[in-house]
């Protein structure tokens, strides 16, 4: 009775990092509970429906999962929960979604009262055919996302076990000269093909695009991949070429400005959810050729439109690829539903430990208002209020503070207010990149940035996503879009690629004390905390006196 | 006494004296209402055990073999022989299992002085043999109907003579020994088998859907074929026009002789739904006992400043019900467990203030003081001594009234009972195995089938579920079997690895009468366990407590702290430990450890709290195994930075001047101490003296202070007119009611005249002659004979009568019906059909004739 874990009432699960068989106990756990924090001593997992269903989704049992916990507990575990564990497991495939050889996509049950309770639900009825014995009703193929996310939301998640189409078939192999897939990779693309469609989370800077590429020449058939942006999708196409035996003539892009449709086409969220007249103009494109696998990119931010697209596509095998499950809207459960369970997940701090991200020292440092602009703060609107913190002066003698100690180095700036980001360029001596700067100037800048003619650059949102600064080193955030924390995480992300010589990232944020900019840094900072990244935090006035002596 | 034993005895009372001491006393303790108050003889002992709601009782705590055997009785001729009971029970072919279980039950029925007399004169007890004989309105569980004899009472000689004509049996010249002869006939197997095979298909079939009840049926005014052969037959009898009878004779022809369908001799079986190892189960026990102790603590700790207010009716409020469920992170019935656990415990009450408020009571403090598993010890054995009911929480009264938690209507006198009985099952059952729940149920069921029905949701059987519930909820049992510390509390021997069914003990408990050796087995169900003395349940608590405590963790005296300001106690903390972060930081998170949050909110309230940042950095070094995280310490020191920085005060004046100098003259004025003046600022004085005080004391001293309002103006003083306000003028007081209208008047003038009725009727002299006016009196057998007389005249009678108020009134009745202690009857002076009790009546009159 002396075990790394503690279960609690809430159903939480915390992991003694430091025990001798916490290893052990991670890798029994990590099936059903989802990771919450883990910072330096004790990881908490949280053991949601949706984690138990995805357990049973990867072949695990009840038993499985009551014998981890009662095997590594500290102390006896409620009865109540066992139960309720036992409870919530088994509803998962009382209901199963398959192919029937004469009435098509067809729900069956072992369980007939539970058929007669979903039966009797408003939101079912529309949605099943006709009875065809007393334990099966067919559905409706158009319906077969839609059932699924009914029934989930009802408690009893279906298993869909009515397979894919293969799509079309198209050639894909993984380039391996002078490189290969890490073990983490392989693993990730290993699960997601025995699963058929899933999620993989990965920290940013962990390969995503390979376990994308990777499970491409898994399914060698045409691929339709969706970005968050533009230059995301230059990105992804850039390394597909390099990494694979696509060629450039092969891969299309379907975004704003090209209306591209190869055997591999990178699309773009907005394009997609672009509408007019009422009508989304570009969903042709899903029906546009026999794709045989979706990747979604970044599936925390997928908007809510695509996931009504994603229920009509559930006969295509789907990759989410994602650094976090947590979604600032809470749509974990469609998530589940249209795209998959969860496939792979590895914390951030063990992939730093082995080696394939760059260790970061965050910091945050707190600069004080001067009494006028305290005065300004108070009389602020509250609208404006976040703004006014977040672009004070003091920032901006911070920054080029750091910027000096760092010299030599390769500095990205980052913030998401124009004005502050334009001032910032103009005493920095360094170029901006915002909304309003073209692509080619863009990809000129950052082909600049990586080449290292320039060492410092100034960015806008526009850069929190995928773009590949690889040796930036130093990244200095003045302001953020409000308490956003998958920002952060994408933000820290930038400066987390390995480093040619190996040597420390930093992250510096910089963050008016006293203030809304100071409660929102503390939400931002929360998921990286829970990961594992302590920050640090230093007073302004100790970076300036360090900046001048 | 015992030179009369081998006489057979003519009559309870004398059955009773035969009996010995040991005898008389299972008989008294099984049925203690018998004795009060205690009898003054035997006779009077037979009296009372005789009545109605005596019997009633004692038929009550039958098990349901046992009521079986009485039923079967019922339905036996009076008195029976112990063969003839034998045959009813096991039936023709004779069941070895109810054979071998009868003399038990018959022990029993002897013992509780329900049945009485030797082998072969059983004779059930009279007033127990009306409540479970069949009749049209209350029908036998046996499902027979009534004798040849009685259902033939009202027949036609002629009639009677042409059935058993065409039964088969030779004429007779009276209807008494016909109606022996038919009873005969219908006794004999053989005979009756060769009678039935002539009858027709259609007639056995009716048979056959009467044979095992109801015995009544419908039959049309020309009834068919078959059902005129049987009638013919006297198969059936005509009980009244249109209704058929199925007699009792052919009945237990047609079922062999048994009188039950099923009988049950053995009690259903406990069935073990999953066994643990023994450490698992009293591991998870104490985890869970130890979870009760922080729950309740919680709760309490909850109320401290201000708990939920107390309703008018008493109880708490639904939505505080709620609230402490929130709180508890716990589901209402359990949130409503723990507050009534913490009430019958004594641990909260009612402060009995005006404003009626639910708090901790001085109990608490001391039982905070003791060790853990002592305090446990007293929640466990409050629980299971405890009448108060929690599971009703929720429910509603037989008035529809809401039964909130800690209100009045929770109470259930069975509920000690249940909860020792549910437990002393599970102590039968191997160390670690858990029953199964239906099971247990069916066994109470089986043991008190007059009081659990076999429906699912009768109140024993609820009672039997909340038990099992609850013992989880406070450890007393571990993964659903019960723990070693559970059944230390029983008073049960420590461990007994194997089921030990209870053993039929000859010597120890030999009631009944002085009767052949098979009747003096004890009761082979008797209940191992029987609830503990609360001498004894003193010793049994404090050995369940000694087994517990060394399974409860040892608090601990440190906390991890983390970066992302989290602090996980990974196991219960040292109290003063525990007070402090409670005050420091947020709980996040329950269970076997604790996780708190550490906010800027929580660090101002530790600094509210009178400690300083040195303080807490100490505090978190001193407990803390790793280095204070970086972040936290800033956290402190950040928020100690902006602590107090305002200061906030209350004043009800002020003094304000831009001259310091005046200021300080008038602080230095000794003749101003009174005004009690502190200065703020160099140019403002603040005081407790309220404004007007204030000006007439600077006055008094030679200023000339002016008032100022709020917004800082000099307040011009002029007398002013005072105005209320908005008013709406007085509405005009009539002189006397309002008229009445007709039909208030003609409901005025029928009660007067039917007053008036009960107050001036003439009535017959009674021998206990009452003045003009006053109440009848006389004693409860006149009343009773009066009444019943006046049911078969239908005469009207002049009661006295006294409310369940006690207020006393004059009725005039015309009785309808007396049954059961109550008088119904047509009311004169209600003008409705009303019932009385009849003790209620303090004596009755007649009517003079006019």
């Amino acid at each position: 009775m002396n075990g790394p874990l503690i279960v609690q009432s809430d159903k939480t699960l915390l992991l003694e990092v430091d025990h001798e068989r916490a290893d052990e106990c991670r890798r029994a756990i990590a099936v059903f509970a989802e990771l919450e924090r883990a910072p330096e001593h004790i990881h908490t997992y949280r053991v949601t429906p949706l984690g138990l269903w995805n357990a049973r989704a990867a072949g695990h049992d009840a038993e499985q999962v009551v014998d981890a916990l009662v095997q590594f507990s500290r102390y006896p575990v409620p009865h109540a929960l066992l139960v309720d564990i036992a409870d919530t497991m088994d509803r998962y495939g009382r209901l199963t979604l398959s192919k029937h050889p004469a009435h098509g996509l067809v729900l069956t049950t072992t369980d007939r009262p539970v058929l007669e309770e979903v039966l009797k639900s408003k939101r079912i009825a529309p949605l099943v055919g006709a009875r065809i014995d007393p334990d099966t009703v067919a559905v409706h193929p158009s319906e077969r996302g839609q059932i699924k996310q009914t029934l989930l939301k009802l408690g009893w998640p279906a298993e869909d076990l009515a397979g894919y189409v293969d799509g079309e078939a198209h050639p894909i192999e993984l380039l391996e000269d002078g490189w290969n897939l890490r073990p983490y990779q392989k693993q990730a693309v290993e699960n997601f093909w025995h699963g058929g469609s899933g999620v993989v989370v990965l920290p940013c800077g962990a390969g995503k695009t390979l376990v994308g590429a990777g499970s491409m020449a898994q399914a060698k058939s045409t691929t339709l991949i969706l970005v968050t942006n533009t230059v995301s999708a230059r990105q992804w196409k850039h390394e597909l070429v390099k990494r694979t035996t696509l060629t450039e003539e092969e891969i299309g892009e379907y975004s704003g400005t090209k209306k591209e449709i190869r055997p591999v086409t990178i699309a773009t969220y907005q394009v997609l959810t672009t509408r007019r007249k009422g009508v989304y103009p570009h969903l042709e494109l899903f029906d546009s050729r026999d794709w045989g696998l979706i990747v979604y990119d970044e599936v925390h931010l997928l908007p809510a439109p695509v996931f009504k697209f994603t229920a009509d596509l559930q006969a295509r095998r789907r990759l989410g690829l994602t650094a976090t499950l947590v979604r600032e809207d809470g749509r974990e459960s469609d998530v589940f539903s249209l795209i998959g369970p969860k496939r792979f997940d590895a914390p951030w701090k063990e992939i730093e430990a082995q080696g394939y991200i760059a260790p970061a020292d965050c910091v945050e440092v707190r600069v004080n208002l001067t009494d006028s602009e305290r005065l300004a703060y108070a009389t602020a609107e509250t609208e404006e209020k976040y703004r006014f913190c977040a672009t004070t002066a003091t920032k901006r003698k911070v920054t080029e503070a750091l910027v000096r100690r760092f010299a030599g180095q390769q500095i990205l700036v980052i913030g998401q207010y124009i004005d502050q980001l334009d001032e910032l360029g103009e005493h920095l001596g360094a170029p901006v990149i915002k909304g309003e700067t073209s692509n080619a100037q863009r990809e000129k800048l950052f082909d600049a940035f990586r080449e290292g003619e320039i060492s410092v650059l100034v960015v806008s949102k526009v850069a929190n996503f995928s773009i590949d600064l690889p040796e930036a080193t130093v990244a200095i955030q003045v302001s953020g879009t409000f308490g956003s924390r998958q920002e952060e995480a994408q933000r820290l992300g930038r400066v987390l690629r390995p480093k040619a010589d190996g040597h420390q990232a930093h992250f510096y944020s910089v963050v008016a004390r006293d203030t809304l900019d100071q409660d929102f840094a503390a939400h931002r900072q929360r998921f990286l905390a829970e990961q594992g990244y302590a920050y640090r935090i230093v007073d302004a006035d100790d970076i300036l006196a360090e900046g001048t002596g | 006494m015992s030179q009369e034993a081998h006489s057979a005895p003519r009559s309870l009372a004398e059955a009773l004296r035969s009996r010995d001491d040991a005898s008389l006393g299972a008989l008294l303790r099984s049925r203690p209402d018998l004795i009060t108050p205690v009898p003054t003889d035997l006779t009077q002992l037979a009296t009372r055990a005789g009545t109605r709601a005596s019997v009633l009782r004692a038929l009550e705590r039958l098990d349901r073999f046992a009521l079986q055997t009485a039923e079967a009785l019922a339905v036996a001729p009076d008195p029976a022989p112990y063969p003839t009971l034998l045959g009813l029970m096991a039936g023709d072919a004779g069941d070895e299992t109810v054979a071998a279980a009868l003399p038990r039950a018959v022990a029993t029925l002897r013992e509780q002085a329900l049945v009485w007399g030797d082998d072969e004169r059983l004779r059930l007890v009279r007033t127990a043999r009306e409540l479970l004989a069949p009749s049209p309105q209350h029908p036998s569980p046996t499902g027979l109907g009534p004798t040849v004899q009685e259902a033939t009472s009202g027949m036609s000689p002629g009639r009677i003579q042409e059935i058993v004509a065409a039964a088969g049996l030779p004429s007779t010249h009276d209807s008494v020994s016909a109606v022996a002869a038919l009873t005969g006939l219908f006794g004999r197997r053989r005979k009756m088998a060769k009678l039935l095979a002539g009858a027709p298909d259609a007639a056995r079939e009716v048979l056959g859907r009467l044979v095992w009840g109801p015995p009544y049926g419908q039959v049309t005014a020309d009834p068919a074929a078959h059902l005129r052969w049987l009638l013919d037959r006297g198969l059936l009898l005509p009980t009244a026009p249109g209704t058929v009878v199925l007699p009792r004779e052919v009945a237990l022809h047609l079922r062999e002789g048994r009188a039950h369908r099923t009988p049950e001799p053995l009690p259903p079986a406990v069935e073990p739904a999953a066994a643990h190892s023994p450490q698992v189960v009293d591991a998870t026990a104490a985890g869970q006992a130890y979870t009760a102790l922080a729950t309740v603590e919680e709760l309490l700790k909850d109320w401290d400043e201000g708990g939920p207010a107390v309703l008018r009716a008493g109880g708490l409020s639904v939505r505080d019900l709620k609230r402490t469920a929130v709180a508890l992170d716990a589901s209402e019935p359990v949130a409503a467990f723990w507050v009534e656990l913490a009430y019958a415990a004594g641990l909260l009450a009612s402060d009995g203030e005006a404003d009626e408020r639910y708090a901790a009571t001085p109990v608490y403090d001391e039982w905070l003081e003791r060790p853990p598993a002592e305090r446990w010890g007293l929640l466990a054995e409050t629980w299971l001594s405890g009448t108060r009911t929690p599971g009703l929480v929720g429910g509603r009264d037989a008035k529809d009234r809401a039964l909130s938690a800690l209100g009045p209507g929770l109470d259930r006198s069975a509920a000690p009972e249940v909860r020792h009985r549910v437990l002393t099952l599970l102590a039968a059952l191997a160390h670690g195995t858990a029953p199964d729940t239906e099971s247990v149920l069916a066994r109470l069921r089986w043991e008190r089938p007059l009081r659990g029905s076999r429906r699912e949701d009768d109140p024993r059987s609820r009672l039997a579920r909340w038990t099992l519930a609850e013992a989880e909820l406070l450890g007393v049992t571990g993964r659903g079997a019960l723990s070693a510390h559970g059944r230390a509390l029983l008073g049960a021997p420590p461990a007994p690895a194997v089921t030990a069914p209870a053993t039929a003990d000859d010597a120890a408990t030999g009631p009944g009468d002085k009767l052949p050796v098979h009747h003096h087995r004890a009761p082979a169900h008797a209940p191992v366990l029987a609830p503990l003395s609360p001498a004894d349940q003193a010793v049994a608590t404090g050995a369940a407590v000694r087994l517990l405590a060394p399974l409860l963790p040892e608090p601990l005296d440190h906390v991890l702290l983390q970066a992302d300001l989290t602090a996980v106690a990974p196991g219960p903390l040292e109290r003063p430990l525990a007070d402090m972060l409670g005050v420091l930081a947020d709980v996040e998170s329950k269970g076997g450890a604790t996780v708190y949050r550490f906010t800027p909110a929580s660090v101002r309230r530790a600094l509210d709290a009178g400690r300083t940042a040195t303080d807490l950095h100490a505090f978190l070094a001193e407990h803390s195994r790793t280095p204070v995280p970086q972040p936290l310490a800033y956290l402190i020191d950040d928020v100690a930075r902006k602590h107090g920085r305002l200061r906030v005060g209350a004043a009800s004046a002020y003094v304000r001047c831009d001259d310091d100098a005046l200021l300080n003259e008038i602080l230095a004025d000794k003749r101003g101490a009174a005004l009690r003046l502190r200065r703020l600022a160099p140019t403002v004085l603040a005081t407790q003296s309220d404004p007007a005080a204030l000006l007439e004391g600077l006055r008094a001293l030679g200023y000339a202070p002016a008032a100022e309002s709020a917004e800082g103006d000099v307040v011009i003083t002029r007398a002013h007119a005072h105005r209320t306000p908005p008013r709406t003028a007085p509405e005009p007081v009539p002189d006397g009611p309002p008229p009445p209208d007709g039909i208030l008047l003609a409901a005025a003038i029928r009660a007067i005249r039917a007053g008036d009725l009960a107050a001036t009727t003439p009535r017959k002299d009674t021998g206990a002659p009452a003045a003009s006016g006053e109440l009848p009196r006389t004693s409860s057998a006149e009343t009773l004979a009066t009444v019943q007389a006046a049911v078969l005249t239908g005469e009207s009678l002049w009661i006295g009568y006294v409310n369940a108020e006690g207020t006393a009134s004059q009725r005039v009745i015309a009785p309808i019906r007396v049954e059961g202690g109550f008088v119904t009857a047509y009311d004169h002076t209600a003008d409705e059909v009303r019932t009385y009790p009849l003790h209620r009546i303090t004596g009755v009159a007649e009517l003079a004739d006019d």
